[in-house]
Parts: structure tokens; sequence; C-alpha cells
């Protein structure tokens, strides 16, 4: 866990759906406030800006939206509290921040041309990956 | 071993006869077990009548007795359960089939008996001692009983002196976890030691760069010994001096030079002998078991290929009484370390400045493809390598065919394969087949170095029934006792006009067994080599029904199943003319005639001599990365399957092709293994019955067309100038380079 953080306790679990619901946006805004202070330590000016990290905070959190147990909410909010941690007291190097968040799990070459199209596929498949 | 049983019936019972008395404790003595002190007392002891139904027992390994002559059954009782065996069989043997699994350090099935370690004793009774069940033959009424207090003690006395000597190495011991001496002193050891004075030890011997040796583990079960002289057929490993003085060792300061070498690390109880190139690499219990085949030759050993993540750590063979028995090869077992070697991870192009660079898949195909479509269909060429699976060399021929060439083949089967008739390249005997002949013809072939398991059965079948062997073929070092015919196809006429003092051995023989080398198949002079090789066939009765001994030996693993899927270049001098070569893993076709304007596509694992040419490289995966077929040299398929993922970027072969089908517009119909195995069945129905030998129907030789031939009088070559390599994958070991620098030196 971050060593600002430590001291603080562990919320006590959400009631509710709503409580969860709440926590989760209050967890968004801390990330968003936090985004300056991050391009800043990792000197992301150059390659990402802060928008972009915006949405790529939110997709993260979107990619869980379909979760409705508060338990299981809880919990991920709390990795996603304890990864914030990390990336603002530099627990982290530029790299992870570019490889997770800037670039994605889209890879670097983002092949997005129309050629594709009129490919099978068996072919489409096979420019990814051996293993279809 | 079945030990696990074994140790937990003997935990089960000696908690029984262990009465907990914790005032003894102290004073308890060394032996476990209080009541085996008195053996006397316990043997006296009133002898419960055996249960009315007694549990059925299933044999030992499921193993199954074959009576040859019904009248020589006999009785015994083991533990009161009688069973019925054949005579000659031993104690031990007899209580496998009971469902007994006796002890054992020495005695090893397929080895001769020494009886030397003493760990199986059992009772039997009326016999005033108990007796070494291995060397022990069953006698009929014999009532053997391996539970009792006698037997037990017995155990645990041979025990105490096989562990006085043998160091507390475990720990860093590489046997440890697969030990035959650690699990039995779990089993059937004293739970203390006595032995205060100092063991003794034994000082290293250099066998070589395979196996590495602690000679102090050694318990001189002397099966390493006997498998070297048996087995292999090097009189390298014995046993010198006596007593505590006894030592395993090569007598004089020398590497083992076998080419079976590595079948003493498995069959080494202890970790006296131990994998050189695996030493201190893993444990045995983090490995991942894989169960594959070889493709190093013809044979297709079976193998387990035991890898840690993507990491392969070694090869062990696999129990297969058709085609390997339970040894592999020296080249099979040590050849895994070319396989993280020299390896291709990316799609390459060659620049105009000659040099390789990396680019996608996508841009690689569409390169391809364009230049295909520029080439006239009939300069374009495809040759499979000696590696390929069965599923990529048929993709690879319906691609070509649909791009409007013929001329496609494996290395290794020649410009002008008979691939009509599957007699004419299977080894129609079959391998465990071989053990029925009594007089062998070896034509243009050293069966040593091209199929070493091959070899190791026709040394069998000599050792067990003195079978006489011929050979035609440049002077070799064959391990067993063999007449050197002749070097020239002269000799074979001789034979063939029954002009040779040979035929009379070959007539006289019941089922005479005549191996042609694959090598051949590249000599200008085939057919008529086969034409003369068939007449001796004929003279003395090779063919018959019931016996088919006119076999040809296969050198690579794809050769087989490339005939039987019809890879039969269409014209001879295709080479010569091509503009668009595509490589699928050759690397030993000879390009010197190839046009310097020809296209070269290299598709393959490794870089070897067919990078040299390239234009453009895609990376395949290796045999251990993929699912294939591959057919040996009897006609049998079986199928590997992937122990770890593929390397880099690589791809299997067969998709390659099919992706870049439909890159050029000839889009192939098959999108999965299935798929393609689908079409298999359309070509070689027998590739798809996987580890069954599907052997050449009953041919004769009426269908050939005349042979106008002259045999050449040139001498047979040999096909295989280094045993340890030979093909990409062992040219990339560095352990294969070691053993050839080492053991081939003159
Ligand atoms: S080295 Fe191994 S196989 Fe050979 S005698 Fe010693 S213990 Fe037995
Ligand atoms: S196994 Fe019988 S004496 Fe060694």
């Amino acid at each position: 866990m971050s060593f600002t953080l430590r001291s603080v306790k562990v919320a006590p679990n959400s009631a509710s759906l709503e409580e969860a619901r709440i926590r989760v946006f209050d967890f968004f805004r801390s990330a968003c406030r936090s985004i300056p202070t991050i391009m800043d330590i990792y000197n992301l000016d150059d390659v990402v800006t802060p928008s972009q990290l915006r949405a790529s905070i939110a997709s993260q959190i979107r990619k869980n939206c379909h979760i409705t147990n508060p338990k299981v909410i809880d919990m991920l909010l709390f990795k996603g509290i304890e990864e914030l941690n990390n990336v603002v007291e530099h627990a982290k190097q530029r790299h992870h921040i570019i490889g997770q968040y800037v670039v994605g799990s889209g890879g670097l070459v983002q092949d997005v041309g129309t050629k594709d199209q009129a490919n099978s596929n068996f072919l489409k498949n096979f420019y990814e990956t051996n293993y279809f | 071993m079945g030990l696990g049983l074994l140790a937990s019936r003997a935990l089960r019972s000696s908690r029984l006869l262990t009465s907990p008395s914790p005032r003894f404790s102290f004073l308890r003595p060394i032996v476990s077990t209080p009541e085996l002190q008195n053996p006397e007392a316990a043997q006296a002891q009133p002898e419960a009548p055996p249960p009315a139904d007694l549990p059925k027992r299933a044999p030992v390994a499921g193993a199954r007795v074959h009576f040859t002559n019904p009248e020589d059954a006999i009785e015994v009782f083991v533990d009161g359960y009688p069973v019925k065996i054949p005579k000659g069989f031993t104690v031990l043997q007899a209580c496998e089939v009971a469902g007994v699994d006796i002890p054992r350090f020495c005695y090893h099935s397929r080895l001769s008996i020494a009886g030397n370690c003493r760990m199986c004793l059992v009772e039997v009774e009326k016999s005033p001692k108990p007796v070494a069940s291995c060397a022990m033959p069953a006698l009929p009424g014999m009532k053997i009983k391996t539970d009792t207090p006698i037997a037990k003690k017995a155990r645990e006395g041979v025990m105490e002196f096989l562990l006085m000597n043998h160091p507390l190495d475990c720990p860093i011991c590489d046997q440890g976890g697969e030990c035959d001496l650690q699990d039995q002193s779990m089993a059937f050891g004293s739970d203390r030691g006595r032995f205060t004075e100092m063991k003794r030890s034994v000082v290293d011997k250099n066998l070589g760069p395979l196996v590495k040796t602690v000679m102090t583990r050694c318990i001189q079960c002397t099966r390493c010994v006997r498998f070297a002289t048996e087995v292999a057929g090097v009189q390298d490993l014995g046993m010198l001096g006596r007593g505590s003085g006894e030592e395993i060792g090569t007598y004089v300061e020398k590497l083992m030079t076998s080419e079976l070498s590595g079948n003493v690390i498995d069959i080494c109880p202890v970790g006296a002998l131990t994998s050189k190139p695996f030493a201190f690499k893993a444990r045995n219990w983090e490995l991942k078991g894989t169960e594959s085949i070889d493709v190093t030759d013809a044979v297709g050993s079976n193998i387990r290929i035991d890898s840690r993540g993507p990491e392969i750590m070694r090869i062990l063979p696999r129990l297969n009484e058709d085609i390997n028995e339970e040894w592999i090869s020296d080249k099979t077992r040590f050849f895994y370390d070319g396989l993280k070697r020299q390896r291709l991870n990316d799609p390459m192009i060659r620049g105009s400045d000659g040099r390789f660079k990396a680019v996608s898949w996508r841009d690689a195909l569409a390169v391809i493809a364009e230049v295909i479509h520029q080439v006239k269909p009939e300069e374009i060429v495809g040759v499979a390598g000696k590696l390929s699976d069965a599923e990529s060399m048929m993709v690879l021929k319906d691609f070509l065919n649909r791009m409007g060439s013929n001329n496609v083949w494996c290395e290794g089967n020649g410009m002008h394969p008979n691939a009509d008739l599957r007699s004419g390249y299977l080894l129609n005997s079959g391998i465990s087949g071989l053990e029925k002949a009594d007089a062998f013809l070896l034509v243009g072939t050293q069966p040593r170095v091209e199929a070493a398991m091959v070899n190791a059965r026709i040394r069998k079948t000599v050792r067990a029934t003195e079978a006489k062997v011929g050979y035609i073929g440049p002077p070799t070092d064959l391990n067993y006792d063999h007449q050197h015919l002749g070097t020239t196809t002269q000799t074979l006429k001789e034979i063939a006009e029954n002009r040779h003092p040979f035929c009379s051995t070959l007539s006289n023989a019941k089922n005479p067994s005549i191996i042609v080398g694959a090598g051949i198949f590249e000599r200008g002079d085939k057919d008529a080599i086969f034409a003369a090789i068939e007449t001796i066939a004929k003279n003395c009765k090779a063919i018959r029904p019931d016996w088919n001994g006119l076999n040809v030996l296969l050198l690579n693993a794809a050769q087989a199943a490339a005939l039987d899927l019809g890879l039969v270049p269409e014209s001879q001098n295709c080479i010569e003319s091509a503009k668009f070569l595509y490589l699928m893993g050759a690397d030993d076709v000879s390009l010197e005639k190839l046009p310097s304007d020809a296209f070269v596509v290299y598709q393959g694992h490794h870089g070897d001599r067919g990078v040299y040419r390239a234009n453009v490289i895609l990376p395949a995966s290796a045999f251990t990365e993929k699912e294939g077929t591959y057919e040996n040299t009897e006609g049998c398929a079986q199928q590997t399957l992937p122990a770890v993922p593929t390397v880099g970027d690589a791809r299997d072969d067969w998709k390659i092709i099919r992706a870049l089908s439909e890159v050029a517009g000839a889009r192939l119909p098959y999108d999965t293994v299935s798929g393609v195995r689908s079409r298999i069945r359309v070509v070689a129905p027998n590739l798809l019955r996987v580890d069954e030998r599907e052997a050449a129907t009953f041919s004769s030789s009426l269908v050939k067309p005349e042979i106008k031939q002259e045999m050449s009088s040139e001498p047979f070559g040999s096909a295989v100038e280094n045993f340890y390599m030979t093909d990409s994958i062992t040219r990339a070991s560095k352990i294969m380079a070691q053993c050839s620098a080492m053991l081939l030196k003159k």
C-alpha cells in the first residue's frame, strides 16, 4: 500500500449499491485530480494529454460496470486506490504508465486500416496470434 | 513402479505390528518393529487361515501373461493367492502377476539377471532363508510370502547396508524425487541409522558430455554395465575391484561412445548416473510432461517432453514396445537445447543491401503473394523439410497445386520417388517384427547412425537368435557380428545372380530380412538397385503373405508421410528452372543449381542453411510447439503435442500457408486442423489412424514396369555423416556439437 495512506484505515464495507457507487465516483474524482501530478512526475506531456488519461481511467472503471455486488465493488475500489497511490507515489516507472494507460491493451501497432475488411476470420486471427 | 502402493501397504501393516508402548521409547532398539527382533517367533506364530475369498488382484502395471504352451502353466501361491504362470518365470515375475510389486534395484526386465542387490528377498515356504526372488525360478506349488516379518526384516537389512555407503546427498542430487533408493528406503528402510563410521567415497568418472557421474552414490547394481554390454553393445563400462572397493567405471580413461548411452541415466536406480546437460537445472516435480514423438529420425520414438514454463528441460523415453521399447537414442534425448538457439522469431524480408529486416506478417505475405503471381506456374517449386508434419505438407501441396504447379517434394526422397506402392518405401516387417528375422542383408544403410533404435532391435535379434547379418556399404562400425560383403553394387549383383556365398544364408533363412537404406533414393540408378534387391527378395522368398522381409529404412520423420500424401515432383530438374522456391523447413536441398534471380521463401523455425539464400523468412513453430502427425518408417502414424508455446511471432506451418493462400487469392478451403485432417482423409486415411501401424498391402512385383536401367559401379555412400547433427534443430544444439567433437573423433 501506499506510503502516505498506510495509516488510513480501510473503509468499512459499503452498505448498499448506492453507497458503493458514490465511493466509485469519489475515487474517480480523486484520480482525476492527481492527473496533473502524474503528468508531471512521469514526464508524460509529450505522449498523452490529460483528457486521454482521464478517458483511460474511466474506461478502466467502466470495464467493471456490470458488477452489482457491493462487496466486489469495494474490493475493486480498494485495488484501484492502491494502484492510484502507487502511481502517485512514483512507485512505478514511466514505461509502466505508458504501457498500461497510454498505449493500453491495443498494443503499439494500431492497424485499423480498411485493408483487412475483405479478409476471412482465419486471416484476421492469423495476424493477431498463433493460438486460435 | 507402483511403489506408492507398496509403501502404503508396508506402512499399514507395520502400524499393525508396532504395539505402541511409550515406556520403551528411549530403550527402543534400532529395528523399527520390535517383533522383528525375533524372527523365529514371528514365523512360529500360528498363521491365520487365508480368508475364503481373497480380493482379486490386478497384475502390476496391467501386465498380461502370455502362455505359449498351455501345458507349461504352473500354479504358485503368492501371499496365499493362487496364480497361474508359465514355466520359467521367476518368483519376482510370479509376484508381479499376482499384483505384488517386489522392491528391486538390480533387476530390470530387459536386462539379464544379476541378483546382486538382494533387495528383492522374499520368503518361500520350506526354504531355510529368504530367497532373492529375481533370480529364483518359480516352481509348481511354491508358497511365496512377500509380506512376512522375515521378508521385511531382510529388506530393512539390505536397505541399511545399501545406505551405509550411500552419501546423504538427496538435497543436491538430481535424482531426488525420482530415485528408487529414496522411495524404497521410505517404504522399507529402517527409521534410524546406526552407522557412525566414515562413508567410502569413489572418484567420479568422465563418461563424456552426456552422462554425469557421481560414483559415490552408486549402489553397484550393475544395471548400467549390463545395459552397455547387452543393449548398447559397447564394452565400455565394467566393474572394478571387490568388496567395499567395488567401483563402476570404464576400465581405462575413456568416454562412453555409444549412441544409446543416455539410457543409463534412466536405468540407474540412484543418482550415480545423471544427465549432464540437465544437471541442477530443475527438480522433476516442477516439470510438466507432454507425451510426444521424436522427429530427429524416421523411427518416431515415443518421448515425454518435460518442460517448465516456456522452456524444455529434458526429454525422456516413453514405453512403446513396437517402436523404441523403453530406450531412446542420445540424439533424441539431448538435442532439445537446439530448440532454444538460432530461432527465427519474426517475419523478415531481405533488403537491397542483403540484410534481413523484420516486418509484419501482413507485409511479408503481401510481398510473397505479389512475387508468386509474377512467375509462371511451372516455375514455382516447393520443398518440404525433413521435420515437416503431414498436415503442413498436405497444405503445401494443395497450395502449390492451386497456383498451378505440381513441383513439390520432401527432401530426402529424391527427385523420382516411388510413391505408388507403400511397400516400396516402408519398413514392411515392422520394427518389432525384425525380431522374427533370422538373416539380415543391409544394403547401403548404416542403421546405427540412421536409426539407432532399429539398430538396437537388430542387435537384440542377433543376440537372441544368432541371426546372420550381411552388410553392403562403406566400412562401418555396427555393434553386432556382421559380414562385410562389399562396398559397391557389384556385390549386390552377385547376390541377385546367386553367385555369392551369402546367398545360401539368405535362402536357408526362414524369415530373411533385407533392409535398404533411404540414402539410395538420391542415387541415379535407384530403380536398378531396387530391381536387383527385389530379385534377391524373390530368390530367398522374403516376400510371402505371412512375412514381408523387403524393408526400406527411411532417414527422416517427414519422408513416409510425404510419400503417402504424394509429394512427388513433376519434373526432375525443376530446381534448375525455378523462379519461386518455397522451402518449408528444407535445409538440405542443394541450391547450387538454383537460378540467381529465383525468389526463395524460407519457412521454418531455425536460421539454418536454408536461410542463407532466402529472400523472405517466415517463422514457424517447431515440433514441440505444435500438434502434428508424423508417420514413422514402419508406417505408424503418431502425433506430437505442443509442450511449450511458440517463440516470438511464429505460427504453425499449415496456418502460414493457409494464410498465404488467401493473400495470394487462392484461398484453401480449410480453417482448422480438423479441416486439414479431413482433407488428408481423402488422400491418405492411414495418417489419421494415430498410433496404429498401417502395414503396406501385400505387394507382388508384377505390376512394376520393366527396369532397363543399369546399376552404376559407384560405391554406396553413407547417408548420415554425423549422427549427432542431422537437421536444423540438432545443428543448432550445443550439446550435439560437443558430442560430435568428442565422440566422433577418429
Ligand atoms: S552407476 Fe547406477 S546403474 Fe550403474 S551400478 Fe551404480 S547404481 Fe547401478
Ligand atoms: S533385484 Fe533381485 S537381487 Fe537385485
